[in-house]
């Protein structure tokens, strides 16, 4: 989405400022020696909110035209934060460009003493073909007195508090349409 | 451009560090292998990554038992730079002080690996240090990209509480001697604005400075 | 949060306590100073001196585990020096009500209760009613049997000097902090709390909160701009997965989850009790609409009034029974679990009790970890003590992309919905966690074509959100809302099929609406999508910003507003005016029902709208362990005794028996309080900033705090390595040596207190220290069966070894 750049005039004294010139009273030389472009003027910018606290705080995303993350700063037009950013938020890119991300699933065998990675769909069927195995042999029309409860207490569920709204709906949706019922989240902790 | 101004107010800062990491993000630093050496404060002096560093300082107190100050330190880009006193003499026009105030290191800088000591010692705070990836001297350069196009520095920015504040030095020192006069009104009579006369970078403290910052 | 972060900014005095705002919710902060730039006083109650605390206009310690004598004592402060706000005690609370005869309390115990199962009968508690089954009232307050007479006795033995010889906290500063709070209690101040998880992780953690609760209502800072009861929740989405009930208890939008004692739809239908009393808006009596209309969300087309809506579909608990955190993992140990999705979340570092939850998982058949990084549930099968060619569990690993990455909403703590948009194209490899799970299920679901048991809810789930085969967050968003599914009329507008509801006023019991959450019905109508809004309009000025992203309930930005004004809907505070009757409508917030003003008695509702008798309950006859809070020592305690009763610990706090499940209290071997938090460079098992050389370099080690005077007793210097155990686990940590910590005097001896993060764990940094949590019990609070994380029995050494 496009934003104004109010963020531009949140300052007194450099409203329209964006193109001052440069450094007067200098000799071109030493000037070109330091001078930067500012690189996140050219920069696609979106808006989130910080994955981190429970204050909801706005930044702004600066993204380069090959779809590679540039920067993510204080969104001064949001109400809570109005820019402001503590260490975790000021940090935020560095969760998306960092090199010790994993980029494919990983199956780890039993007894086995190391991570293989493996495809996506290798990964979705091996745990499809778990799910279905441990769901049929474990679930439980009527409990010991005989009354009705379609569950399996064979598999648990924990997590969630970092998904999106929307994430969070469809997968009580799935879990519950499983028959889970061992569903918990970061909130019981 | 009018002159540009911090001013800090550590009787408002939390120590959340919002200003020393949104200085590295803007500026995409590298870091230094660090240890828990038994306090908050990593890491434990600015070094070549690390432009803005939050200082942590904790004392006995009769008030509420302990007082814990925080000093968010980086160059006072002063008006008269002891760093570039000093590398006037080795080197012309390799510090340079732009349009609005920021002190500069500019390219010419790099190979004064040698005298890199002498710099730092000619800086009343040690602030500047060498880079080896740089091969120069390197310290807060007031965010001089992002000021003249408009924008706050990261870390002014990125501040929650209004401890940093940067603007027109008429701004800055009206709020420094507001923030004076409500620190002094709050902290029974205590309280002073470091420096005023020498740097752009304006600190209000309520105790002795050797109670924030190392001070030789 | 009953407010939201902005409005703390209206507060005249905030008391910070069971949480460390100024770490773990650093902005927070800005809103806390421009109070105090206003005048407003801020109180830092914590057992440890801590950067909250270095703003604070008044700090004082107290033990870990005895908040509630801590506030009690300012409950009979208040009460005895009338420092209460009467004419909102006596119309909007429970004060006034007369308890039955059946209700006592002796030494320590409540009546009603049978000591074999642990358990109260709670209708020892009820209320008298009258002939309409309405309960009786004293609105003088006077009746020795109203709630308000038995709780000014209950808290009269909670005196200065036995809460400072429990606490250890100094009587001058217990009278300062409870003088200063109580004159909030003035009608036109309020006064705010802001607490979190050192209120919740202990076994009295719900009587924690109802304590100030009541506290907040008897000062009449409930609904009210610069009050309410506010829990700072510390992910940015707790809030909305709560809303939407990954949890085994409740459905999206919190109604109970089907059990065995409501095997049909229409028993789950009349199972909220009916209020007799035509002054209570009862809202709940409305969950029938919101629960058909969740299975229509559910099942779709699939869901008809002759299959219940697909009720049977849905698995149903053993009345009565748990299914919790805790007792997954004490199910998994016992090696009664097979298969675990750990979605988002690193339980190895971050439950209670460690060693237990990384023995049990290594009883698993499989285990499914999504993540963005490798972490200590992932790979628990080769970290410390274990041996992988022991442990068959079968792991898999799912990479998810980052919240950058993908679009969507999340809810925070003050509960604004909140549109994120994707920015960067996603790292290559990784999959957003919505198309991981549709994927997934997709999957399942295909195995399910050729027969399995009971397909029906796998088979019938309702898919429509997939859009060319993928997750689409606007499809998910408008099913939560909810539409409608066939033309219909209500409230004399028509609708056509496939119209997304106003608001949840319109959703109906017949099939005609589906909406996911109730609650979240309004958040995106055909007006478009409410959380994605960034409107600045302020029009009451108090900071409500009600064109800003969207808040549940239908864009309420405080809870129980109408308790913000006094029975003829003038504010109680001219000057924090967030809604006020005027020419015979409300003007300001959206207010808890439209009724007017308690004055207008035919009309009226009184403004607790959720609760039963309209009223907001100072007396809680729901709850497990009693209507009034009453303090217990926690599990592990330094004190063999309680002084206010021969119950040392909570009678009805949940224990565990596993071999792993061993605790010790006025143990020799383990003479030190122990407590847990963050820091502000962390997030919670620091699964994703651990991974941030930025975040890394500031806290880079597992340390411990504790008082010069323990680190002189034990031989410990800051800086020094450091052996810190429990009768469940050990950790290795770095010494801070503080005079941030101070040993307190408890009945009479010294007693020390010791803390540490729980940020930190084996997978990396590789010198970092493990997690906390090793040294923490699985015993839980009676209520929620929160663990016990917050106060705990520990020995600390100096472990000789050099730092890494």
């Amino acid at each position: 989405m496009a934003l104004t750049r109010r963020e531009f005039l949140k300052w007194s004294g450099t409203a329209g400022a964006a193109a001052a010139a440069l450094c007067l009273g200098f000799d071109l030389k030493p000037v070109k020696s330091y001078a930067a472009e500012l690189k996140i003027l050219k920069a696609k910018e979106t808006t989130t909110i910080c994955p981190y606290c429970g204050v909801g705080c706005g930044l702004i995303v600066h993204t380069k035209k090959s779809g590679k993350l540039l920067n993510a700063e204080g969104d001064p037009d949001h109400p809570i934060n109005e820019g402001a950013l503590c260490a975790k938020g000021a940090a935020l890119y560095q969760m998306t460009v960092n090199k010790n991300r994993i980029k494919t699933p990983l199956y780890r065998a039993p007894e086995s003493d190391e991570w293989e990675e493996i495809g996506w769909d290798e990964a979705f069927e091996k745990i499809a073909e778990k799910v279905k195995e441990t769901r049929d042999a474990t679930f439980t029309e009527k409990n010991a007195k005989g009354q009705v409860v379609n569950r399996t207490t064979g598999i648990a569920h924990v997590g969630s508090a970092a998904l999106d709204n929307e994430e969070c709906w469809v997968l009580q949706g799935i879990m519950r349409a499983l028959g889970l019922v061992y569903i918990e989240h970061q909130a019981r902790i | 451009m009018a002159g540009k101004f911090f001013f800090i107010d550590t009787t408002r800062c939390t120590a959340c560090r919002g200003c020393q990491i949104a200085c590295k993000q803007y500026k995409k630093h590298s870091v230094s292998k660090t240890k828990q050496y038994g306090t908050y404060q990593n890491p434990i002096d600015l070094d070549a990554n690390t432009f803005r560093l939050v200082r942590f300082s904790e004392h006995p107190s009769k008030v509420n038992s302990m007082v814990w100050y925080f000093f968010s330190e980086a160059c006072r880009h002063c008006l008269k730079p002891g760093c570039q006193k000093k590398v006037e003499q080795i080197k012309k026009d390799a510090i340079i002080i732009n349009d609005f105030g920021a002190v500069l290191y500019t390219d010419k800088m790099q190979g004064l690996e040698k005298s890199s000591k002498a710099i730092k010692q000619a800086c009343p705070w040690s602030i500047p240090n060498w880079s080896k990836k740089e091969k120069q001297m390197v310290k807060c350069n007031m965010c001089y990209d992002r000021v003249e196009a408009g924008l706050l520095p990261a870390c002014a920015k990125a501040c929650p509480t209004g401890a940093i504040n940067f603007g027109d030095e008429a701004e800055m020192k009206k709020l420094a001697n507001e923030c004076l006069a409500a620190a002094k009104k709050k902290f029974g009579g205590k309280g002073e604005i470091l420096d005023s006369e020498d740097v752009r970078v304006l600190y209000l403290i309520i105790d002795e400075q050797a109670k924030y910052r190392p001070v030789a | 949060m009953t407010n939201h972060w902005i409005d703390i900014r209206n507060s005249d005095c905030i008391l910070i306590m069971g949480s460390n705002a100024a770490e773990n919710h650093p902005i927070s902060m800005k809103w806390v100073t421009k109070a105090m730039d206003k005048g407003a006083t801020l109180i830092n109650v914590d057992p440890r001196f801590t950067r909250t605390s270095s703003k604070a206009d008044i700090y004082t310690a107290l033990r870990s585990g005895t908040d509630i004598p801590f506030l009690g004592g300012m409950m009979n402060y208040i009460l005895t020096n009338k420092k209460y706000h009467k004419e909102y005690a006596a119309n909007y609370t429970n004060a006034s009500f007369i308890v039955g005869s059946k209700f006592d309390f002796k030494d320590g115990l409540f009546s009603g209760f049978d000591p074999k199962k642990k358990k109260y009968d709670k209708s020892a508690w009820a209320f008298e009613k009258d002939a309409n089954g309405v309960p009786k009232r004293d609105l003088t307050l006077k009746d020795p049997r109203c709630v308000f007479q038995l709780m000014k006795k209950h808290y009269s033995r909670y005196t200065p000097k036995t809460v400072s010889s429990i606490t250890g906290t100094p009587e001058k500063d217990l009278k300062k902090v409870w003088e200063t709070y109580a004159k909030t209690g003035a009608v036109d101040k309020t006064g705010t709390i802001m607490y979190a998880m050192g209120w919740t992780q202990h076994t009295v953690g719900v009587q924690n909160i109802r304590m100030m609760a009541m506290i907040q209502l008897m000062l009449g800072n409930m609904g009210r701009a610069g009050g309410g009861v506010n829990a700072l929740r510390g992910e940015s989405n707790v809030q909305g997965s709560t809303d939407h009930c990954l949890l085994f208890h409740i459905l999206p939008g919190y109604m109970a989850t089907p059990n065995t004692k409501l095997p049909k739809l229409a028993n789950y239908l009349k199972r909220r009790a009916k209020s007799n009393d035509p002054l209570s808006a009862n809202w709940w009596q409305y969950e029938p609409k919101y629960m058909v209309s969740f299975l229509k969300s559910m099942f779709g087309e699939a869901a008809t009034v002759a299959n219940d809506f697909g009720y049977d579909w849905m698995p149903k608990l053993d009345a009565g029974a748990d299914y919790s955190w805790l007792t997954i993992f004490d199910e998994m140990y016992k090696g009664n679990l097979k298969g675990f999705f750990a979605w988002g979340q690193n339980p190895a570092c971050s439950g209670a009790n460690s060693n237990k939850t990384r023995k049990a998982m290594a009883k698993l058949d499989w285990m499914v970890n999504v993540n963005i990084f490798d972490n200590e549930t992932a790979s628990f099968w080769k970290g410390p003590g274990m041996n992988p060619d022991e442990i068959k569990t079968e792991v898999i690993f799912l990479p998810c992309a980052t919240s950058v990455e993908k679009e969507g909403s999340i809810t925070n703590s003050g509960r604004w919905s909140q549109w994120r948009y994707q920015g960067p194209k996603r790292l290559r490899g990784v999959k957003p966690d919505g198309e991981i799970m549709v994927e997934l299920f997709e999957k399942i679901r295909e195995l399910y074509k050729d027969g399995g048991t009971f397909p029906e809810p796998i088979q019938n789930m309702r898919w429509d959100f997939v859009k060319n085969g993928k997750f689409d967050a606007h499809a998910v968003a408008k099913l939560i809302n909810g539409y409608f599914e066939k033309d219909a009329t209500v409230k004399g507008k028509s609708f056509k099929k496939g119209t997304l509801v106003p608001s949840f006023a319109y959703l109906l019991t017949d099939g005609s609406t589906s909406s996911g959450n109730w609650l979240y019905c309004n958040s995106y109508t055909e007006k478009g999508n409410m959380a994605a809004r960034r409107g600045k309009k302020d029009p009451t000025g108090m900071g409500l910003y009600p064109e800003w992203s969207w808040c549940w309930p239908v864009n309420r930005r405080i809870i129980y507003n109408r308790a913000s004004v006094d029975l003829n809907g003038k504010p109680w505070s001219p000057d924090k005016n967030i809604l006020e009757y005027k020419n015979g409508k409300w003007v300001g917030d959206v207010p808890d029902g439209g009724w007017p003003p308690m004055v207008n008695k035919e009309k009226t509702k009184r403004p607790f709208i959720m609760k039963p008798d309209g009223v907001a309950s100072v007396f809680g006859p729901g709850r497990a362990d009693g209507p009034f809070p009453e303090h217990y020592e926690p599990l592990e305690c330094p004190v063999p005794k309680n002084l206010f009763s021969s119950q040392r610990m909570s009678p009805t706090a949940v224990v565990y028996g596993a071999d792993t499940d061993a605790h010790a209290t006025c143990d020799p071997r383990f003479p030190f309080v122990g407590t847990t938090y963050r820091v502000t460079e962390h997030w919670q098992t620091g699964i994703l900033t651990r991974w941030q050389p930025w975040l890394l370099e500031t806290q880079p080690q597992l340390f411990v705090e504790m008082s010069i005077e323990l680190g002189k007793l034990r031989g410990i210097n800051n800086g020094d390595m450091c052996k810190v155990s429990s009768a469940r686990g050990e950790v290795e940590a770095v010494a801070i040596v503080t005079g941030r910590f101070k040993p307190f005097k408890v009945q009479g001896t010294t007693v020390h207190q010791i803390g540490l993060p729980w940020c930190f764990g084996w997978v990396h940094p590789e010198d970092g220290g493990d997690s906390a949590n090793l040294l923490t019990p699985s015993t839980g609070d009676p209520n929620t069966r929160i663990p016990e994380s917050k106060a705990f029995m520990v020995n600390v050494e100096k472990s000789g070894k050099r730092r890494a």
